[in-house]
């Protein structure tokens, strides 16, 4: 963790509700951008991310007490994930579930999962690691994939790939369950 | 009738675009009860999400993270403040058994 982020997560620990909240900009200013990637991977949307993230803050302002024994970056993100962010990415879609038909465990499970080890790697890790894991995919799947992340719809990547919609939507989903594998093993090794 | 129900890889890829646009809800929105059946019970459909989940935090993210952060902090700022005005819910249910305890003798107080 770097010493920024210590010293922001130290002011953190003051008694003083004032001089906590004095302490929030720098802890703001040292993890917006990692708990806003964290959480763009949930909601995929950046007014929810904000919405949510804004609680989160306040949250931890109010009882900083579980962030008090984190030692390092990964912890941090677990830790704030646990116990912080998750009740709030379960309430975003809450209460929609009167007019959506997946069961409450499910909806949450979709929107605020449990915990693995690839979701508490650093993006940095989580980049090399994806990049190692796609370069061992066959090249229509690596492409496929590509082309998903240029924000390609189904139907483009078909016509780039020459292939019918529903072929491409099987061949994600394949590639999805391969990177998984890929991405499980590498866990495994370290 | 035809059968509308999308199988797992169609919602996996319909799963992925919504998030990859941030249309969550529109997706949640247009799952069927079978569809929804298929997905609880599927757990090749689970193991995929968390991949697509991490490409989306991977690939999109870089979207939000340039926003303004000084000004995100003011709106932080404002919600410890409104906290700050509001009393605490976790004390709430403790105040309000002292609450009672206190107003018994009192109107006691008053009767006698």
């Amino acid at each position: 963790m770097n010493r920024r982020l210590r010293n922001a997560l130290k002011g953190l620990m003051a008694p003083d509700g004032d001089r906590r909240r004095r302490a929030m900009e720098p802890f703001v200013r040292a993890t917006f951008d990692m708990f806003i990637r964290y959480l763009y991977r949930y909601l995929g949307n950046e007014v929810e991310c904000e919405d949510v993230l804004e609680d989160v803050y306040a949250d931890i302002w109010e009882n900083p007490e579980r962030l008090c024994h984190v030692a390092t970056e990964r912890e941090l993100l677990r830790t704030v994930y646990m116990y912080y962010m998750r009740k709030h990415l379960r309430e975003v879609y809450r209460r929609m579930n009167r007019h959506v038909c997946l069961p409450q465990k499910d909806l949450e499970n979709l929107t605020a999962p449990e915990l693995g080890i690839l979701e508490t790697m650093s993006q940095a890790e989580l980049t090399q690691v994806l990049a190692r894991a796609m370069r061992r995919l066959k090249a229509r799947e690596r492409r496929a994939v590509e082309l998903w992340m240029e924000g390609y719809s189904s139907r483009a990547i078909a016509n780039e790939l020459r292939t019918t919609v529903g072929a491409v939507k099987m061949l994600k989903f394949r590639t999805m369950l391969k990177l998984k594998s890929m991405l499980n093993e590498y866990c495994d090794k370290s | 009738m035809a059968d509308m129900n999308r199988t797992v890889q169609e919602l996996l890829s319909d799963y992925a675009g919504a998030l990859r646009d941030g249309s969550v809800p529109i997706f949640l929105q247009s799952l069927t009860r079978q569809e929804g059946q298929t997905i609880a019970s599927s757990d090749e459909f689970w193991q995929a999400t968390e991949v697509v989940r991490i490409l989306n935090g991977v690939g999109f993210a870089g979207k939000v993270a340039t926003a303004d952060v000084g000004l995100f902090m003011s709106r932080v700022d404002a919600n410890i403040v409104s906290r700050l005005k509001k009393p605490k819910t976790s004390s709430r249910t403790r105040r309000t058994t002292e609450g009672r305890s206190m107003t018994k003798p009192h109107r006691t107080e008053e009767r006698v």
